[in-house]
């Protein structure tokens, strides 16, 4: 018997795939909306929700949503955390923080970054705004938005602020 | 055994590529119109089983977006299966076959349109140390099975043309299908190979689309459908991964569970008038047809996978075209066949009854 010999330890077979998603009609119009500035939201005929972004039909009634209307984007932190830790392809240096943000006259939350204050100045309950892209890059992106930031002259986003 | 039944059946059309619809746009109108068959609320639907593959998607997980079109508040029981939604299938009568339930809906979301090249995809399906590295073209599996059906005198190119001809102008009932016409004989064989001996028609065109099928058991059954398509037998069988392993010009997995379905059912696979064969290719009707031992059974009235094969929806698509021969028509036994893997390594059979 000879001594068994390690096994083969790696090979390189290198994948490449491209896809085409597709985001459908109600994804759609959101996105085409954050090219031109614009929240869409949409209420369920049926359960009166307020969805923002808004899909093709309610996903509790499965009914169609109704004609889309503009909200200016304010709201408020529902809930956030502060990233720490450091992984590849990240964006921004950690620390920084994600929110799930309560935007004014919408019932589902919108998930972003909130920059312009410092982890530990962030409450939930805190007034935040969107901040858009220059003109020249908008697109039907999520990237339209760039971030959220307190509200500059109130009372819920100064205290952020002020601890900032 | 439990009685359980096929009650309702609908899809939307085979299309090469929906660039408009997401995977519920997709999927939503088709569940109303199989509830609306059935006659029934998603209320009284006990479990949901579906299919779909990643592979195809392009991101993991990607069938909970599908989960949007039959609604998951209130929190519902469902069950996926990565792979062709015939296997799901298999999963909901078995979840009936258990008492958890009387309704359950099976959906299956194919979408073979998104991958650019599916090239690039499908070799990562393959075992990663002897069969990635190689990037065989996604048709040169089944070439290899073709050509020796071929060489061993079981087929001929001849043949392949023949079901391709009678598949597609069986298809211009369909108004489902993604491809259709008249095609002689001659003129398929004047077509370029693409991988030899199999030609671009020999191929099933991949596409979208999904199909939803509702089943039910005993007396739920009968009060949703004037004729219910009952499941007799079923049963699926998975040969070895790795093609060399196997002799190519033999179907034993379909053979075996078509037997073991027939001996659950009572009726043998060439009792029935009707067989939906999931046939990705021209050459695997012949070796199926031998395998299940259909004479005289009418193979794919549909047009079958050669006139649309939405990925992981289409084996699901042959049961609910067997199904709907009961349903709708006047046949009284089917069978459906739905297989997975390359060169047909895995094989489901589907042995369906209306009453007399």
């Amino acid at each position: 018997m000879t001594a068994a010999l390690p096994p083969a330890g790696s090979i390189q077979s290198p994948l490449h795939m491209d896809y085409t998603y597709v985001a459908g009609t109600g994804r759609s119009l959101f996105l085409r909306g954050l090219a031109q500035r614009r929240l869409l939201a949409r209420r369920c005929p049926g359960c009166a929700q307020v969805y923002l972004p808004p899909p093709g039909f309610c996903s509790r009634c499965l009914t169609e949503l109704g004609e889309p209307f503009e909200l200016a984007g304010t709201g408020t932190v529902a809930t956030f955390c502060v990233v720490n830790f450091p992984f590849p392809g990240q964006v921004y240096d950690p620390p920084y923080v994600v929110a799930y943000i309560q935007v004014h006259g919408a019932d589902t939350r919108l998930m972003h970054l909130l920059r312009e204050v410092e982890p530990g100045g962030v409450r939930i309950g805190m007034e935040v705004e969107p901040v858009w892209c220059p003109d020249g890059e908008l697109a039907a992106s999520m990237s339209s938005i760039r971030y959220y930031r307190p509200v500059r002259g109130t009372a819920a986003g100064e205290a952020g602020e002020a601890r900032a | 055994m439990r009685d359980v039944a096929v009650v309702a059946f609908a899809q939307s059309p085979c299309l090469a590529a929906n660039r408009r619809d997401d995977m519920a746009e997709i999927l939503l109108p088709v569940v109303r119109e199989a509830l609306g068959a059935a006659g029934i609320g998603r209320d009284e639907i006990d479990f949901y089983a579906s299919g779909s593959h990643d592979f195809y998607e392009g991101r993991t997980f990607a069938y909970i977006e599908s989960l949007d079109a039959v609604g998951a508040w209130p929190p519902i029981s469902e069950s996926h299966v990565e792979m062709d939604a015939a296997w799901a299938f298999y999963e909901a009568w078995a979840w009936l076959q258990l008492n958890e339930g009387d309704i359950a809906l099976v959906y299956g979301a194919g979408r073979g349109s998104l991958a650019a090249d599916l090239d690039q995809v499908l070799p990562a399906q393959l075992d990663p140390y002897f069969l990635t590295p190689l990037r065989p073209h996604r048709d040169a599996i089944a070439a290899l099975q073709a050509c020796a059906l071929i060489s061993a005198g079981l087929t001929s190119e001849r043949q392949l043309a023949e079901v391709v001809s009678r598949s597609l102008t069986a298809a211009t009932a369909n108004p489902m299908a993604q491809k259709a016409g008249t095609f002689a004989v001659q003129d398929l064989l004047a077509a370029p190979y693409v991988a030899a001996p199999l030609r671009g028609h020999d191929i099933a065109p991949t596409g979208d689309a999904a199909a939803v099928l509702v089943l039910a058991a005993g007396a739920a059954a009968r009060r949703l459908a004037a004729r219910p398509a009952w499941v007799r037998g079923i049963d699926h069988r998975m040969d070895t991964h790795y093609p060399g392993m196997r002799d190519l010009t033999e179907a034993g997995t379909a053979r075996l569970a078509g037997e073991r379905a027939a001996a659950m059912a009572g009726f043998a696979p060439w009792d029935v008038e009707v067989a939906e064969l999931h046939t990705e290719y021209s050459y695997a009707e012949p070796l199926l047809a031998d395998a299940l031992g259909l004479s005289g059974v009418t193979v794919n009235p549909s047009g079958g996978p050669l006139a649309g094969a939405p990925a992981t929806a289409t084996g699901l698509l042959r049961i609910g075209e067997a199904a709907r021969q009961l349903l709708q028509g006047g046949a009284r036994r089917a069978l459906a066949h739905a297989t997975s893997g390359p060169a047909l390594q895995q094989n489901l059979v589907c042995l369906l009854e209306a009453d007399r």
